[in-house]
């Protein structure tokens, strides 16, 4: 592995001193092979017991002051808590789960939504926090917090947020940003409350927070004619691509394709397109070269960071439900290429369009902290936020996740019809949305089976077996078991 | 005035003043798990802010408590909504006409505030947010662009400010369709390019300023003294060029350079003659060329390192748009040195983008 600097091109400016700041950090934690043995030293080992240590500590102790700021997040200090405890295999016991339950319940607003904590206001961050810590912790019936969730409330609270152009505030007299449509969008997947009116004109807001870089910015800003009607441009977006976003927006995009293909759509809304050439390549171009080990950084220019491993690294799986990567995508009538690489052959399609590998190493080498937890990188501290991101991130470069096109046609034919106006919207967003499969024999675990993460779901970041639980109640359906080995489905 | 500092101040527990309020604690019969251990200073103001947002009050002492919560954490947004929402109606009641009243004193003393606030919690998403209301309400833009660069000395790739600079410049400077206001006009904008020169002369790889040059000069439309668009387009041309001479291995100029061919439907081919100097190890009788100037290609820099992926990038897509086998066999080769030897990391992209081009060329000869 040869370990070159980024080039500095002999012009130094702040940028480049800090990433050769960082370069220097990052060195120290790079393995080499031990003299005897020729082994990489340190072990690619990751230290499961110790996090766990860390999030009971947290859960159950509770947050140090610092963690004042995050009061108006106590549904996200839940999420990835709970979380991460379920990427690592770790399942609660039913005291503690109803603890959690019903203090999540203490977030509902009065008037629909869930708020940052008991007494705040109803925020679309919270909403998905709160729902989808409910996914993993709740049940039906009395007390279990599903069928306390007041979705009529929470639909008139979503519409209340809805903006002519498709977007909507996070909260009342906030801000447009596409992570509260994400939250929206995930949310309302979930618990059965998509309609047209909610996602009319959502998809173009998306399109537009595409920047020239190919990732996705915060929002937009729209253009009105003197009439009040909203205009095609100028629409610029506010703020560069950004990991972040682009995962929001993406996932929003994946999210808005049910209704984009059914019969509900506005016939103006056929045009909505984002350029998915430039998105791949911006997003490759995240990844960290060998001397940052792999890891994703969140915008050009810009340092590495543990939890772009999600955001970013997350991203690809999305990228499959576009028809790029993944071997479901590719021709099935493929005949080997010559690279000039000498191998020739393309055996390994299917492993994905950036380094899993070196992702993986990225968070086992530099963004596990000693005491436990996971951290932006070193020598910061490890915080709730990049535990869980770092663990989704390895999780993701682990296993291959795909959208099953026989997985679909199995719930398509399992679908039980309901009495629904919107009959066709909410068979195309359930069965596309639990479509989503981890390939059996797809994984790839740097540092051995040890080091194995249960695999999530790359649209909510739950395993997909919490996300099963809760859309098949919502939406009244029974799902047929999975086949015992799902291979990914080729085109024919 | 609202600004106080609360270090010695007395909990509103103990205040003569709000003894009327009664308290409202956050979890009143559960022991929750995973609690965060509050200040008692931070208990005690969120106490009394649960109670009043509870009883709908909006009084002048609302702004003193929200001011407490918020300096604790500046993160709080119910208690910045709330506080909005109270300003509102205050403003509204002072007005004998209803109307607000942009020189109001208390909305001048609230953007006073957030002069000190913004700077101090530059990372949240809510001082910024709570600056747009207040902004939109006194539509006074021109000074907010000063206050803007002031606080960018601070971190100059925050987020939040460079989206607020935009927002200020779309939402004000609207080339669309005037709004008749005496406060928005065209003149917002006629510092902009000079201020992005500025900050990219301080550090060339800052992204946040490319993107907002883009921002400026392609994304908002078309304003008074940029109606000639192929001089803009020329203008730009050389101003990338150039600061790729100076550093050629910045993502940031390159996108920017695709950007705007793109943005302007210009072929990549166009630009090859610039960008094939730094796509080659240089040879000696190279470098003695660099003695001819050539003012539309300016050259690599003595310092740069050569071949820089960016410029190996983008020679390899302005072969594959060419097209035909001669195209991507050139293509082809590029992207593999990519993969084996100058960007090894994205081996599987480039791979990726051999199998595509080959297919497309399948298809196109099928």
């Amino acid at each position: 592995m040869t370990l070159r600097p980024v080039p500095i091109d002999g012009f130094s400016t702040p940028t480049s001193r800090t990433q050769a700041e960082t370069e220097a950090v990052l060195l120290e934690h790079i393995p080499t092979p031990d003299p005897s043995t020729g082994e990489p030293t340190p072990k690619a080992a990751l230290d499961k017991k110790l996090h766990m240590q860390f999030l009971v500590r947290n859960l159950v102790q509770g947050f140090p002051t610092r963690y004042t700021s995050q009061d108006a997040s106590q549904p996200w200090l839940m999420f990835w808590t709970v979380q991460a405890f379920s990427v690592l295999q770790v399942g609660l016991d039913p005291g503690n789960k109803q603890r959690i339950i019903d203090k999540i319940m203490t977030w509902q607003h009065p008037d629909g939504g869930f708020g940052g904590g008991p007494g705040q206001a109803a925020h679309l961050l919270p909403t998905y926090a709160s729902v989808c810590s409910l996914a993993i912790v709740g049940r039906p019936g009395p007390g279990g917090g599903w069928d306390q969730i007041d979705r009529e409330k929470m639909y008139r609270f979503f519409m209340s947020l809805k903006q002519k152009d498709g977007s909507f505030l996070v909260a009342h007299h906030s801000e447009v940003d596409v992570r509260g449509i994400y939250c929206l969008l995930i949310v309302a997947t979930l618990l059965d409350l998509l309609t047209p009116e909610l996602l009319e004109g959502t998809a173009s807001f998306i399109a537009s927070c595409q920047t020239y870089e190919g990732g996705f910015s915060s929002a937009s800003h729209p253009s009105y004619s003197l009439s009040g009607s909203l205009l095609e441009s100028p629409r610029p977006p506010l703020g560069e691509a950004h990991g972040g976003y682009t995962f929001c927006a993406l996932a929003s995009w994946v999210l808005l394709q049910p209704y984009l293909a059914s019969s509900s759509r506005k016939p103006e809304e056929a045009t909505a397109s984002i350029d998915v050439k430039n998105l791949l390549r911006w997003l490759v171009h995240m990844q960290g070269v060998e001397i940052e080990l792999g890891g994703f950084k969140g915008r050009t220019n810009k340092l590495v960071d543990g939890c772009y491993s999600w955001w970013c690294g997350g991203a690809f799986a999305l990228l499959e439900a576009l028809g790029v990567g993944g071997i479901q995508n590719a021709d099935s009538d493929e005949v080997p290429i010559d690279s000039g690489t000498g191998e020739g052959v393309w055996d390994d399609v299917d492993d994905g369009l950036y380094n899993r590998n070196a992702l993986q190493e990225y968070i086992l080498y530099a963004g596990q902290h000693p005491a436990g937890g996971l951290r932006d990188k070193p020598p910061k501290n490890a915080d709730a936020y990049h535990t869980l991101y770092c663990l989704s991130g390895l999780s993701s470069a682990q296993h291959h996740v795909f959208p099953s096109k026989l997985r679909r046609s199995q719930l398509e034919a399992a679908w039980e019809a309901s009495e629904s106006l919107e009959e066709d919207l909410k068979k195309r967003s359930f069965t596309e949305f639990l479509s989503w499969t981890e390939e059996e024999g797809g994984s790839h675990i740097v540092g051995g089976n040890e080091n194995r993460l249960n695999a999530t779901h790359p649209l909510t970041n739950m395993t997909i077996t919490h996300t099963e639980g809760l859309m098949t109640h919502f939406y009244k359906q029974t799902i047929p078991a999975k086949p015992i080995k799902a291979k990914p489905a080729s085109t024919s | 005035m609202a600004t106080i500092s609360f270090d010695d101040e007395e909990l509103f527990s103990e205040r003569p003043d709000w003894a009327d309020v009664v308290p409202l604690e956050q979890y009143e019969n559960i022991s929750p798990l995973a609690p965060i251990f509050y200040t008692e200073e931070y208990k005690d103001a969120t106490n009394y802010f649960r109670a009043i947002a509870k009883s709908g009050e909006k009084s002048r002492r609302v702004l003193e408590l929200t001011e407490s919560v918020i300096r604790q954490n500046p993160a709080h947004y119910s208690a910045w909504q709330y506080r909005y929402e109270t300003l509102l109606a205050l403003l509204t009641a002072s007005s004998p006409s209803g109307v607000i009243s942009p020189s109001d004193p208390l909305l001048v003393a609230e953007i006073e505030l957030m002069d000190i606030l913004a700077v101090r919690f530059l990372k949240t998403y809510q001082v910024w947010h709570h600056r747009r209301l207040l902004v939109a309400l006194t539509r006074k833009p021109q000074r907010e662009l000063q206050f803007i660069t002031r606080s960018l000395d601070a971190d100059v790739k925050n987020y939040h400010t460079w989206s607020y600079r935009q927002w200020l410049l779309a939402y004000f400077g609207g080339s669309v369709d005037s709004t008749g206001d005496e406060d928005v006009s065209e003149d917002l904008w006629e510092g902009e390019l000079d201020f992005v020169d500025t900050m990219l002369a301080q550090d060339v790889r800052n992204n946040s300023a490319w993107h907002h040059r883009f921002f400026v000069v392609w994304g908002c439309g078309v304003r008074e003294g940029e109606r000639d668009r192929e001089r803009v387009f020329k203008r730009e041309l050389t101003f990338v060029k150039q600061n790729i001479s100076l550093a050629p291995s910045n993502p940031s100029a390159w996108n920017y350079l695709r950007g705007i061919l793109k943005h302007t439907s210009t072929p990549f081919a166009s630009v090859l003659p610039f960008v094939r100097p730094y796509a080659v190890v240089p040879s000696s009788s190279e470098s003695a060329q660099r003695d001819i100037v050539d003012l539309e290609n300016p050259p690599p820099g003595e310092g740069a390192e050569l071949p820089c992926a960016e410029a190996l990038e983008f020679l390899a897509d302005a072969y594959e748009i060419q097209g035909g086998a001669d195209g991507v066999k050139s293509a082809v080769e590029i992207w593999t040195s990519l993969a084996n030897k100058y960007d090894p990391i994205r081996k599987k992209y480039w791979e990726h983008r051999i199998r595509d081009a080959h297919q497309a060329l399948k298809k196109a000869n099928a």
